[in-house]
């Protein structure tokens, strides 16, 4: 079974099949990124490109702001206006947060249960490249001046052909589509991942708060995001082939739209705010020095916001007409959905609690998360309520309210995961001086930006409009919040010249900056390409903080259940406490000195790059220019079977080594 | 270190700082503003309001108790030394606590809920007052209203009486929008095939702002509309007034030419006079083939579904309530639509802007000032008059002439052979009267008076609208038609 | 996909291979998780089909041009297509090279028998008058079964590509766990089928016009 010995299993078919490009071997250049399938690469690929996904959603918005600052302003036309708000909810949801998760979940995963990759690194891959061609074909359609225009939500019939004759919203439907297939594919991977490769020891029950979220987020996108296709298969064969789904004029339902749409849309919105709250619930206990308050209630609040997830999406559709009962039912589950949520908060204000709590830039940014997306979490019980709902649907008071739970929330947490985790990828700190005036411009610009927003919205001002008129009372609020726009866009910016500043500082890091207490701490920053040297054998929650500080273990497990009581198992221990902070290279504890000779670690591939192409350029042909599917289908073959065909790994001369 | 900040201080001093807080918040509800939630014109918005206003309560409450915890938590437990904190790992007592007091804040809310939906969403209630029925459609980019029980049918301004429960059916052609008039209720869509119910009552006599709040496509931010609340009386009126004839034109006048100008180049998609009887239905039957018309060649469609303009003179606002009906703005809007109110169909159907390169509209000035001053020229005539006025004296052909003039048969019946205005014209009515059908002269014309419907002369529709006239005044109309050879 | 993955072993200290956490393969958890997205890719199209029962408005309707036993027999080849791939999977798990080859070509000659049927039921359709774009119930008939045929054609084609990698002798009793995946998807392709079939053309088959909608006269179209 091991694939180190030649000449065994499937190698001669691969052999024969004709290679284009020779392997890459290579550890630096592009092709060496192209090629790659090391989770750390891969993660670091999700994470740039989502950040500057970022900044193109910022700047759209900053656009819409400046719009919006003053009434009857005609600096964008209502055309342009609708394609901005659209590109901008779009890009935010599926370009920035979705993946800017991902790249956490990449990065993460597998330091934090312990695994030297994730399940299917090839797959893995083929995620991100998908991600990346998904994205710039929906970005393309700015350049042929045929933005998207129906909103993120894509409303039919305003979303079909008779309403929307442009080719804006066929760029968004196959964009989408070959979104959806990224994502699909990475919540399986990271699905398996979990539940498979973790290290020996390592229960369900003793996995990092991050991973637990990890997962759930992955079963929600799983099970969430085949909806979707199916909504955007029956809008696009209705927009390119006629058929009548959504076509009112032979009783389509643009009601059932929506069902489906927010049967995808409602769990989505926990896809985008578990990892964030994976996130917090790592920073919060490393800040306060303390285990985290409350793991199986935590971990069972997560799961169960997962599940209820399914039965909230009608609150969306308070306004459509779904008659009492159903709103009834749909205001009762939605309330329900903020019992395991207060909860999360409770425990999260429980950690820190008694706790040593040490204000680094990340910390800030995590107690943020929680401050601003409670905010957010009460103006939602205000439009579970479904009469109140009924003035706040639709208006600015919405906007508030999910910008606080997306940019307060998600946007919050992944900024302190971005300071949190730094060193740990790069090996160099973040500077704590612009980190800090970062947090503090963001927040404040935050809140200047959004809680006038909630104003707006009580005030009458209806969502998605370009402009409004002089008398309505809109101007004054509408204006500070613009300004707190720009104060926003400032933070970003100081984050970007903190990372070219700490990036020219480059003050080292080391293994533990921390102090921390999961698993990727106890490995080199940056991590090596197999993570662990020796996989690590776990007997704690936080195994790695009681392995730096084993006379806390007693403490921890002192008021448990007597059955639940476990002595630290003496030997290894022992070992560890000798090992304590001294160990550069912390794999070393175990008296291994194999140095990761023989860690066996998957080939490079460009075979996923060569089907993420084909299957883009497919759907691009979609938009019925044949010959381009036809184009499409060549290079999809030729990944798909270039790719059944690779082994693994390529045969080893012998003696040679791979993962150095 | 000096403790000035002791867990009861600090919530005493976090809570009036927040109670002020939320104080100045409510206390600045601008209730005045045109679309302000908390300017309650009636019941259901105060209902939905009073329930804001509770939950706001309850989340302040919550916020302070949380937001003070972050805040007091990472104040009290900041680091001070290098002392490692006890290890807790939980306290399922705690776990318990707070799972089970938001249960208890939850359905605090959920109650009034619940009991607020059943309210406002199974149709108006029957016991305060005669329901008024109204049926609301949505079009990209205006509302059109339908007074089922009234015959009545107008756009973008939707008349109510004060008091009265008003029970709109919301339906839409084209995409979905919602319709929301925020001091009187919070708004429900308009979804296509699907029929929706809202209901509220004005208090008082005004002008209530409303805006479509569903994205609808590139004119969404336009498609305004008002809601007039008249009391009683002056409902009544504004009813009998759409039933009414316009005042007549001079023959000549400005207006008279824009009513020809109007009736070439707009009437085709912009009914001017659903005043008349058996017009009501002959509109929903024209919006509907209009419709159908457009959607069967959306590309090249000369007609388009568009808004009534019965007696547009009284509206307030033009565009879908986005500027003041004024001479000057209605020149600018016929001039070029877009200019005002991007996206309209206009310009993009109708056959005069089509036909230059710009894409205005292909008219003189004077003749688009002559449109514009006949359709503010366009309210309802005399009703007084038309309830069989009172005419005395002098032969039966000179009554007749009076009451020619003064019941408005002169506004669509012409007096010279070679012009017609909306009925056919009179002039030698005497001598066909006998031919058109097995009557004689007399009876036909007397028949015709007293029942338009009998018999239509080819080329015509029936609209005539004639008040209950007594046999006698019958008599004389025909004593005085028969003189005009 | 068949060797899509790239699981690779995890060397304890002694250099054993350490089993998968749940003992399952990777690629079996893959595939069974792939399931579960595939069950809510079909779930909402039946739905959407059945919300859509009895709403189209014009003629054919199901009543007017389903042919239930030509389909039932179209079903219980795809149902015997799933017995094959039983038995070819346990004669290769066994290593029995000839019958293991056979029954997978025995289960691709019946999905392709299938598949026939349906481009047969397709174009007998067209021809008298039913196309996606007729009414709501032709758009939601042929995406639907489209769609499940699409993923029909996908196993034939994973299981021509087997059947080969059979007769080649890359597909072995050691790696049967490639014809396992492969089987994993035909019998849920399976078993979709028989929602499909009791969803349309049992529930569904006695559709007439529905009140206001116009009666469907053959030729007429």
């Amino acid at each position: 079974m091991q694939t180190t010995h030649p000449g065994v299993g499937s190698e001669p078919i691969s052999m024969r099949f004709p290679r284009i490009f020779p392997r890459p071997k290579s550890d630096y250049g592009i092709w060496s990124w192209i090629s790659t399938v090391d989770h750390k690469r891969i993660g670091t690929l999700y994470a740039v490109t989502s950040f500057l996904w970022f900044l193109v959603g910022g700047i759209e918005a900053l656009i819409m702001r400046l719009q919006l600052s003053q009434a009857d302003n005609t600096l964008v036309d209502p055309e342009l206006f609708n394609q901005l708000f659209t590109m901008h909810g779009t890009t935010m949801v599926f370009l920035v947060v979705m993946p800017l998760s991902a790249a956490f979940f990449n990065w993460l995963v597998p330091l934090q249960i312990g695994a030297r990759d994730v399940a299917f690194p090839r797959l893995n891959a083929l995620s991100y490249w998908i991600f990346l061609f998904g994205s710039l074909f929906l970005n393309f359609s700015w350049f042929v001046g045929d933005a998207p225009n129906g909103g993120w939500f894509g409303y039919a019939p305003n979303s079909h052909l008779a309403f929307n004759p442009t080719h804006g919203m066929t760029y968004w439907v196959i964009g989408l589509n070959i979104l959806g297939i990224a994502s699909i594919a990475a919540g399986l991977n990271f699905i398996v991942t979990i539940l498979n490769m973790r290290a020996p020891g390592m229960t369900l029950t003793k996995m990092p708060v991050f991973t637990w979220m990890t997962f759930v987020t992955s079963v929600l996108i799983v099970l969430a995001l085949p909806v979707l296709t199916v909504a955007l298969i029956q809008l696009q064969v209705d927009r390119l082939y006629g058929t009548h789904f959504y076509n009112t004029a032979a009783g389509g339902d643009p009601v059932l739209w929506q069902h489906v749409f927010w049967l995808f849309g409602h769990p989505e919105v926990y896809i985008l705010i578990l990892p964030a709250m994976g996130i917090v619930s790592e920073i919060l206990p490393v800040f306060s020095r303390k285990p985290l308050f409350g793991y199986t209630f935590l971990v069972f609040a997560g799961v169960a916001i997962g599940f209820m997830g399914w039965f909230v999406w009608s609150h969306h559709m308070f306004t459509v007409g779904l008659g009492p009962a159903a709103n009834s039912a749909f205001a009762i589950s939605t309330m329900a959905i903020a019992i395991p949520t207060g909860v999360k908060i409770f425990n999260w204000i429980g950690t820190m609690w008694g706790g040593s709590v040490r204000f680094s830039t990340a910390m800030l940014f995590a107690i943020s998360f929680i401050a601003m997306f409670t905010i957010g979490g009460l103006s939602g019980v205000m439009h579970a309520s479904v009469p109140t709902d009924a003035q706040q649907q639709d208006t600015y008071f919405v906007v508030a309210h999910f910008h606080y739970v997306l940019f307060g929330g998600a946007i919050m947490a992944i900024f302190g995961g971005i300071y949190f985790w730094w060193p740990k990828a790069t090996g160099y700190m973040l500077s704590e001086g612009w980190g800090k005036a970062n947090w503090l411009l963001m927040l404040i610009g935050f809140n200047l930006q959004f809680a006038p927003q909630h104003w707006l919205g009580l005030d009458g001002m209806p969502r998605r409009v370009f402009t409004y008129a002089e008398n309505m009372g809109w101007e004054n609020t509408n204006m500070y919040a613009s300004a707190g726009g720009f104060l926003m866009a400032f933070g970003v910016l100081l984050f970007l010249i903190n990372v070219f500043y700490s990036a020219r500082k480059r003050v080292p890091a080391g293994d533990d900056p921390w102090d921390g207490r999961t698993l990727e701490w106890s490995i080199a920053s940056p991590p090596p390409h197999y993570n662990f040297e020796k996989i690590p054998n776990v007997e704690h929650r936080d195994d790695w903080w009681f392995t730096k500080h084993p006379e806390l273990i007693a403490e921890y497990y002192h008021d448990e259940h007597e059955g639940e009581l476990r002595a630290p198992s003496g030997a290894q221990f022992d070992d560890d406490v000798e090992d304590e902070h001294h160990d550069e290279h912390t794999s070393d504890h175990h008296g291994d000195d194999d140095h990761g000779h023989g860690i066996h670690l998957p080939d490079m591939s460009y075979y996923p790059f060569i089907l993420a192409l084909g299957l883009t350029i497919v759907g691009a042909g979609l938009m019925t220019i044949i010959p381009v599917i036809i184009i499409g289908v060549v290079i999809l073959l030729w990944g798909l079977i270039g790719w059944s065909m690779e082994p693994v790994n390529d045969p080893v001369p012998e003696g040679a080594s791979h993962g150095h | 270190m000096q403790h000035w900040l002791t867990p009861s201080n600090f919530n005493k001093l976090a809570l009036v700082v927040l109670a002020l807080a939320a104080t100045s918040i409510l206390a600045a509800c601008s209730p005045e503003h045109p679309q302000s939630t908390f300017g309650y014109g009636g019941p259901v918005a105060r209902d939905q309001g009073d329930l804001f206003i509770l939950i706001f309560w309850i989340a302040v409450a919550v916020f302070i108790v949380v937001e003070g915890a972050i805040i007091y938590a990472a104040i009290r437990y900041r680091r001070r030394d290098d002392k490692i904190p006890k290890q807790v790992h939980g306290n399922t007592k705690l776990e318990i606590t707070w799972t089970v007091l938001p249960s208890i804040v939850i359905a605090a809310i959920a109650v009034p809920t619940i009991i607020g939906i059943w309210e406002q969403q199974r149709g108006a209630p029957t016991d305060m007052g005669d329901v008024l029925e109204v049926e609301a459609i949505g079009h990209r980019w205006w509302f059109e209203f339908r007074y089922p029980n009234q015959e009545v049918v107008t756009a973008n301004e939707m008349h109510i009486p004060v008091g009265r429960p008003v029970n709109v059916q919301l339906a839409s052609q084209d995409v979905i929008h919602s319709f929301w008039v925020p001091k009187l209720a919070g708004k429900i869509d308009m979804v296509p095939l699907n029929d929706n119910l809202l209901w509220f009552i004005a208090e008082e006599p005004g002008v209530y702002d409303g805006q479509c709040a569903e994205f609808c496509g590139i004119a969404h931010a336009h498609m305004r509309f008002r809601v007039i609340a008249h009391t009683e009386e002056g409902f009544q009126q504004w009813v009998a007034g759409m039933r009414t004839p316009p005042v007549a034109f001079e023959s000549g006048s400005p207006e008279q030419q824009g009513q020809t100008l109007f009736a070439t180049h707009c009437k085709t998609c912009h009914t001017d006079d659903s005043w008349r009887q058996d017009a009501y239905s002959l509109e929903i039957q024209q919006q509907d083939s209009r419709w159908a018309t457009w959607l069967d060649d959306i590309e090249n469609s000369r007609i388009v579904s568009a808004p009534n303009m019965t007696h547009y003179g009284d509206r307030l606002f033009l565009g879908a309530g986005i500027k003041e009906n004024s001479r000057e703005n209605l020149i600018k809007w016929i001039n070029d639509p877009n200019d005002i109110k991007i996206g309209t169909s206009m310009q993009a159907h109708a056959a005069v802007y089509q036909e230059r390169d710009d894409n205005k509209i292909n008219l003189s000035s004077q003749e688009v000032e002559n449109i514009a001053d006949y359709l503010l020229g366009l309210v309802p005539g005399d009703i007084e008059q038309l309830a069989a006025p009172q005419i005395t004296g002098g032969t039966p052909e000179e009554r007749g002439e009076q009451l020619f003039v003064s019941i408005g048969c002169n506004a669509c019946h012409s007096l010279d052979a070679d012009t017609t205005i909306v009925g056919p014209s009179l002039i030698g009515i005497a001598d066909r009267a006998g031919t058109r059908t097995s009557l004689s002269a007399e009876d036909y014309m007397r028949q015709s008076i007293n029942d338009p419907a009998a018999f239509i002369v080819d080329g015509f529709t029936n609209s005539m609208v004639v008040p209950k006239l007594p046999a006698s005044q019958v008599d004389d109309l025909i004593a005085y038609i028969s003189t005009l050879k | 996909m068949a060797s899509a993955s790239a699981t690779y072993e995890i060397k304890s200290e002694h250099g054993e291979v350490i089993n998968t956490s749940t003992g399952l393969s990777n690629k079996k958890l893959l595939m069974w998780a792939f399931l579960g997205s595939d069950v809510m890719f079909f779930g909402s199209f039946i739905a959407t089909f059945l919300v859509y029962r009895n709403r189209s408005l014009v003629g054919p309707y199901p009543a007017d041009i389903l042919d239930i036993p030509i389909t039932s027999v179209s079903t219980f080849v795809l149902l015997m297509s799933s017995l094959a791939m039983v038995l070819a999977l346990s004669y290769v798990q066994e290593g029995r090279k000839k019958l293991g080859t056979l029954w997978i070509f025995a289960v691709v000659v019946l999905g392709a028998i299938f598949l026939l049927f349906q481009v047969y039921e397709f174009n007998h359709f067209a021809k008298v008058g039913l196309t996606p774009r007729t009414n709501l119930f032709g758009t939601t008939f042929f995406i639907l079964t489209g769609l499940h045929g699409a993923h029909v054609t996908l196993g034939v084609l994973w299981l021509m590509f087997l059947g080969f990698g059979s007769i080649k002798g890359t597909l072995r009793a050691d790696n049967a766990i490639d014809l396992e995946l492969a089987g994993l998807y035909w019998h849920f392709v399976d078993i979709v089928w028989i929602v499909i079939f009791t969803v349309i053309y049992l529930i569904s088959a006695r559709d007439v016009a529905p009140p206001g909608s116009v009666p469907w006269v053959p030729g007429a179209h």
